[in-house]
């Protein structure tokens, strides 16, 4: 019999750290003060836990608790037990049997009469629910991949999430974590962007792009009524790299479309995906929802971004409580319906080099885009190739679920990197393109500790590359 | 704690590479994490341009500056720091620069 | 037949079915007493699709990476489980239409079915006990449902020929044993049956909603520049 590892990645001992929790305590944010955010204090945790989780369960979440048949399947279909074949603590089905077990003992009939029979427990004290938050932060990313091999039909990423969000609300979280929740909370976007930051950014990036093109035509509208489109960004454009934004600029003004972004309400990402914390995701999807209403636009659309896209899309008018009005689409499809309407022109010459493109989990899993970015990259890129395997069956970057901003688990997620970091190698492309901006970190973290000959490209980029002279200019 | 070696001395960096204590910069520091981090054999006036604006802002505003202020404050456009930093501002040069790593999901 | 047997073979079944029954009325309602989300999105598919492709999940090995991976795994699960429709129907057969097996061929197909299925059964026994991960995550109830499955298996062989003059042990050992299954069942993982078409109804439903369920590749992509052939 094989000798088995377990725990051997050291993961789940990872401790609490609150020390920024700490801070802003003492700080006395506004967003503790009324409540929105959590942060963790000694007392009956354990107690709050369970009725956290009897009160929030629904009911595709109590049937994936007791449908589950160990019927070992998922196991395969996981990136970190790929990486890591002796160590069954990888595993989805090991993975969810920790809040499964807890469901059993507190919810379900046979675990609260006879628990020893099912493997039924409780945690006992914040030790065991610190030990849990190290297992759904810190050894899955979330990526569904299980949830699609499950023959029953449980969905393990759910019930991470899930459990996430309980953990949330007690404070019980990676530093990282609540960082950015903090920051959302208090800032409306993911990373403390001010507006002062976010207009300038986009008064720079208007700037540049007139220089580029030879003429003061071209515009970032910001907060302008009743356009067609009202474009929302991730954070990390504004803080990072705020060239998507010009990209996406340019290629509006050839296409010539009326567009605007807003002024509050822009970020589309959505750290309560993440976090598990539905206030928060409902709150920062409603700021988007809001602004489109407020500006009268026609159609919300999303730049590159996966779980930005998953949340603003889809998740989010759920998390709100908010009933769709607008369409609310990928910009990669506004992209896809220039080209179909041709109204912008390209020529697939200017991106020479061998580029493949990776499905990302919230898009592809979690969403309904997979032909669409593929429509677009072969007439925008001279050799476009597959991975294997693509599509909703690909392979998670590795940075999903959050993990980019959890520092302690680096090393665990970059070990099971290899992976990826085996399929990339595989189909000898010099770019790989993706939709989303935290696979973009995901995957160059892979990149480099793999020390690939690749780089990241995101389709915005590949299409502002192959332009063709305007096809019309106002 | 991973750590790096400057002068005989241990410097801790976190599991990203970035400065434990970012009190412990120094200029023989930059030069190795940008060495061990970003692949740059050395670093040139433009380099030092670009970091010692970034640990100048830190220091006086406990945070990291926002590319534009980069571009601005330096006079090299948003290509240029990449040409510079192939990890970018963020990842690459506020590492080198000594900063802690930025909060969020990047 | 002794009235040992024919209480067995009848009233013991029919209680033990009226059980079953009540308790998976009460395990219904524990289920729907659970909320419900609302779906406040535009459709991007059909959540009905969606659902009867879920559904069919099981009857479609080459829908998902695990099963297209492990064929001998699901022919397992296969075989494993026409045994289970062979044995319950052979436990309405003997009582109520003993005609029907004492017709060569029918019996013999049912022995076969559920021999087969004994054997699948002692190879996840086995896959059970030796699986590094298996063993980490099985709980009793796991291996006693297997065991007793087994045994339900070779004493469904044994009294599919219904030769109560010779022997009545094995009919009386089936029986018994359906009539264990039949009050257990809710209380154990058996009970999965009750909620796959739930499980895949929700899932189905997103999915089909977001348009990612079924699966299925559109036709008719323009193409420009070389494209090295891809598989989906």
């Amino acid at each position: 019999m094989k000798r088995v590892k377990r725990d051997a990645s050291g993961v789940v001992d990872a401790p609490l750290d609150t020390r920024t929790q700490a801070r802003a305590k003492e700080d006395r944010l506004p967003s503790l003060e009324n409540g929105r955010l959590q942060t963790y204090a000694s007392g009956d945790n354990v107690g709050r836990f369970l009725d956290l989780l009897g009160r929030r369960i629904t009911r595709s979440l109590a049937v994936s608790m007791t449908a589950c048949v160990h019927c070992g399947l998922c196991a395969e279909s996981c990136h970190y037990f790929l990486a890591r074949p002796d160590d069954p603590t990888m595993t989805p089905v090991w993975k969810a049997d920790q809040i499964r077990k807890i469901f059993k003992k507190h919810v379900d009939w046979t675990g609260r009469i006879a628990p020893w029979w099912v493997r039924a427990a409780s945690p006992h004290g914040d030790e065991d629910l610190n030990r849990l938050k190290n297992v759904v932060f810190g050894s899955c990313s979330a990526c569904r991949r299980c949830t699609y091999n499950c023959p029953m039909g449980v969905d393990t990423g759910l019930l991470v999430r899930f459990t996430r969000g309980l953990l949330t609300e007690l404070g019980i979280v990676p530093e990282g974590v609540f960082n950015v929740s903090r920051d959302e909370w208090e800032t409306g976007n993911q990373m403390a962007v001010t507006e002062q930051d976010y207009l300038e950014t986009l008064e720079w990036m208007r700037d540049e792009l007139r220089t580029e093109l030879g003429t003061p035509n071209v515009d970032i509208p910001v907060d302008k009524p009743d356009c067609d489109v009202l474009y929302t960004i991730n954070p990390r454009e504004i803080k990072f790299d705020p060239r998507s934004i010009a990209h996406a600029a340019k290629v509006f003004h050839a296409a010539g479309e009326s567009w605007t972004m807003p002024k509050w309400g822009w970020d589309q990402t959505n750290f309560g995906l993440f976090s598990g914390d539905d206030k928060l995701g409902g709150y920062v999807a409603r700021n988007v929802y809001e602004a489109a209403e407020r500006l009268r636009a026609k159609r919300i659309v999303i730049s590159e971004c996966g779980h930005g896209y998953r949340s603003t899309r889809w998740e989010g008018y759920n998390w709100a409580g908010y009933d769709q009005k607008l369409p609310t689409e990928s910009v990669v499809v506004t992209l896809k319906r220039y080209l179909e309407e041709g109204r912008i022109a390209v020529d697939p010459a200017r991106n020479p080099e061998a580029v493949t493109f990776h499905d990302s989990c919230n898009i592809a899993r979690s969403g309904d885009l997979v032909e669409e970015p593929r429509e677009v990259l072969r007439r925008v890129c001279a050799d476009f190739r597959e991975m294997f395997p693509n599509r909703r069956e690909n392979f998670c970057c590795t940075g999903g679920g959050g993990l980019l901003s959890m520092a302690e688990y680096r090393p665990l997620r970059l070990e099971v990197a290899k992976i990826k970091a085996d399929q990339l190698r595989a189909t000898g492309a010099k770019f790989v393109c993706t939709m989303c901006h935290n696979c973009v970190d995901g995957l160059s973290d892979v990149i480099k500790h793999y020390k690939l000959p690749m780089r990241v490209v995101q389709v915005l980029e590949l299409v502002s590359n192959a332009l063709v002279v305007p096809a019309r200019t106002k | 704690m991973p750590h790096i070696e400057v002068d005989g001395k241990r410097i801790e960096v976190n599991e990203e590479g970035f400065l434990a204590h970012p009190e412990e910069w120094s200029e023989a520091t930059a030069g190795l994490l940008a060495k061990a981090e970003e692949g740059l054999a050395e670093l040139t006036d433009a380099h030092w341009a670009v970091v010692k604006f970034i640990r100048e802002y830190y220091l006086e505003k406990n945070l990291a500056p926002m590319v534009r202020k980069m571009c601005q404050a330096t006079g090299f456009s948003l290509m240029q720091i990449y040409d510079l930093f192939p990890s970018g501002p963020a990842k690459g040069a506020c590492k080198v620069a000594g900063l802690p790593k930025p909060d969020g999901c990047v | 037949m002794s009235d040992l047997l024919k209480f067995v073979e009848n009233e013991v079944q029919l209680a033990a079915l009226a059980f079953l029954a009540v308790v998976y009325a009460a395990r219904l309602i524990w289920i729907f007493r659970f909320r419900s989300r609302k779906e406040r999105t535009f459709a991007a598919g059909s959540g009905a699709e969606g659902v009867g492709y879920s559904l069919m999940n099981v009857a479609m090995p080459w829908a998902m990476e695990s099963t297209r991976k492990r064929p001998g795994f699901y022919a397992q699960f296969v075989v494993f489980h026409l045994g289970v429709v062979a044995a319950i129907t052979a436990t309405f057969i003997i009582p109520y239409a003993p005609g029907v097996f004492r017709i060569r061929a029918v019996a013999t197909v049912f022995q076969a079915v559920m021999a087969s299925a004994f054997l699948a059964g002692l190879l996840r026994l086995v896959r059970r006990l030796t699986n590094p991960v298996l063993r980490l995550v099985s709980s009793a109830d796991d291996y006693l449902s297997l065991v007793l499955m087994i045994l339900f298996f070779a004493a469904g062989v044994l009294a599919v020929p219904n030769a109560y003059e010779k022997a009545e042990w094995p009919l009386i050992l089936f029986f018994g044993l359906t009539a264990f299954f039949l009050v257990y069942v809710p209380f154990s993982k058996i009970c999965h049956y009750l909620y796959y078409p739930f499980t895949r109804f929700y899932l189905g439903r997103s999915m089909g909603h977001r348009g990612a369920f079924p699966r299925r590749r559109k036709a008719g992509i323009q193409v420009s520049g070389p494209v090295k052939e891809d598989r989906a």
